[in-house]
């Protein structure tokens, strides 16, 4: 067995009793065997507890007990997600030695579901931003050339997935740390709407901006993941408490009607993104419009009054958590992290202030934008992955990021592969919706996936 | 409807090492100076956005500072 299979069809053939989990998980520790060592995308292989997890589907699957379309599913978890019994280091020398007693809320939720955990995954320390090559655990790198980064911080689960290590992860989004590494590794992301997920029992990074999500190959394999996600939680004092909608309903039902937005000076003028994620975005709008979605231009306030906003209140909130450590292990943190959360320090409270006065502004001006909107379309990434040497801790503040407005907002969003660039390495869309309306991202992004070659083509080293 | 755009000009004084130390100081971080070096051009980058920040903010922007007393 060697095909690469969505989690979708791996369920269908689990339901059928044509696909052994048993088989499916040794598959992957084999493939993580053979590639992790070039990709380093996981920081722990817990393959006793796999082959464990892949015995029990088994016999459910046997028994005609299965819990559903995630049981025997192969998947890994962010190494910020903790898990009982096993190692969560956050990428940082700081928690090398942490094992948690209790698994996060939506590790439970996938043990529940049935999946089978294949370990722990590389982030950026405490999942902000990245590369860094002064931690415990080198970088993980870019399955469609190792020479490139994977972006952050979800950087293990972008790679594990694209490489076809695992079939879904966990990821976390406080900038954009789904929807990047998903851009740049070529598969699907998506930070549901703010309160959706838990957090609790996640190491967090910046409590207002963080959201827990899936990553997968497509859009319909995240809704799959999402499902079983997503849900109240009384630990997580932001999480809603609201049925959960059918994430997979709107799935092969087209997108005709649908009213899209294209934040075009975002990705335009703002920061202008490579010729080739533009032409994705004119050819995906292409499309739309050939089904019989309404597509037009909208105006929002420059990405960068987005950025400024979410950069600094991210960093503050993460000094706010870290001020302890940061005052008596300085040195014990990597360079970036440290030297970008120090920042917070240059901050007022009244810039603080300032800095909520405006989110709520920007907040209110996107309701508004979607008030006879669907879907906000913009870029996930500028471009395809640069080399994961050409990077400078500033890096990702000197230009405003496409993907931070949504945390700031707290609305939805997906990046999905909208085909390759002259390097031949995955460039991407996103598409935003109101807040709660994922089930429309899963509609368009799966109209879209499926009608296009881009998810028959993986990574030259995935073999 | 989406509002217009409107893109303001950001005045940013320039960024000074003895009083980014000072800062780092008052907020309990003991760095050397050459720490300090390290996270000036960063402090730069981010003095623009603190600016951006602070620009005239319309009067509606004000409920932010409420307080909801049955919040969880």
């Amino acid at each position: 067995m060697s095909e690469f299979l969505t989690i979708a069809e791996a369920g269908r053939r689990i339901a059928a009793k044509q696909l052994s989990p048993v088989e499916l998980t040794k598959m992957h520790l084999e493939r993580i065997r053979r590639l992790d060592p070039q990709l380093h995308a996981f920081l722990l292989v817990s393959e006793e507890r796999a082959l464990a997890d892949a015995s029990a589907a088994e016999a459910r699957q046997m028994s005609g007990q299965r819990r559903g379309p995630l049981d025997g599913i192969p998947i890994a978890h962010k190494d910020i997600y903790n898990t009982a019994g096993i190692r969560t280091t956050a990428h940082s020398k700081l928690l090398q030695d942490n094992v948690p007693t209790r698994d996060a809320h939506t590790v439970k939720k996938w043990v529940d579901a049935g999946t089978v955990m294949l370990g722990k995954l590389a982030t950026h320390e405490f999942a902000f931003g990245g590369p860094s090559f002064d931690l415990p655990w080198p970088p993980a790198r870019n399955p469609w050339n190792t020479d490139h980064f994977t972006a952050g911080s979800s950087s293990g689960t972008g790679a594990a997935v694209a490489a076809g290590l695992i079939l879904g992860g966990t990821g976390s989004d406080t900038g954009g740390s789904i929807r990047g590494p998903a851009a740049l590794c070529g598969i699907a992301g998506i930070k549901p709407t703010y309160g959706l997920s838990s957090r609790a029992g996640i190491l967090p990074l910046a409590f207002t901006l963080d959201h827990a999500g899936p990553m997968a190959w497509t859009a319909e394999d995240c809704a799959l993941l999402l499902q079983a996600l997503a849900g109240h939680d009384p630990e997580d004092p932001a999480s809603v408490d609201r049925p959960v909608p059918d994430f997979t309903a709107g799935l092969g039902t087209g997108v005709k009607g649908l009213r899209i937005g294209v934040v075009r000076h975002f990705f335009e003028t703002d920061h202008r993104a490579s010729d080739a994620t533009r032409a994705g975005i004119d050819a995906a709008m292409d499309f739309f419009r050939k089904e019989g979605a309404e597509v037009r231009d909208i105006t929002l306030s420059p990405a960068a009054d987005y950025h400024a906003v979410g950069y600094l209140l991210m960093v503050t909130e993460a000094f706010a958590l870290h001020a302890p450590w940061m005052r008596e292990r300085f040195m014990d943190y990597g360079e970036l992290f440290r030297d970008r959360v120090a920042l917070a320090a240059t901050v007022s409270g009244p810039d603080i202030v300032q800095a909520v006065r405006r989110r709520r502004v920007l907040c209110r001006e996107m309701a508004e934008a979607m008030e006879n909107l669907d879907i906000i379309v913009s870029a996930s990434q500028p471009g395809e992955a640069p080399r994961i040497d050409a990077l400078t801790k500033w890096t990702n503040m000197e230009k405003p990021s496409f993907t931070m407005p949504f945390n700031v907002t707290g609305f939805p969003a997906i990046s999905i592969c909208t085909g390759f660039g002259a390097g031949g390495l995955p460039v991407a869309l996103q598409l935003a919706a109101k807040p709660f309306a994922e089930p429309l991202l899963f509609q368009a992004a799966h109209a879209y996936e499926t009608a296009m070659p881009w998810r028959d083509r993986r990574p030259a080293m995935a073999g | 409807m989406a509002r217009k755009r409107m893109e303001r000009v950001v005045s940013t004084p320039k960024t000074d090492e003895a009083e980014l130390a000072v800062l780092l100081g008052r907020s309990g971080l003991k760095l050397t100076p050459d720490q300090v070096r390290e996270i000036l051009p960063g402090a730069e980058i981010f003095r623009a956005m603190i600016a951006r920040i602070n620009a005239p903010l319309p009067r509606e922007a004000e409920p932010a500072l409420t307080f909801d007393v049955e919040q969880k």
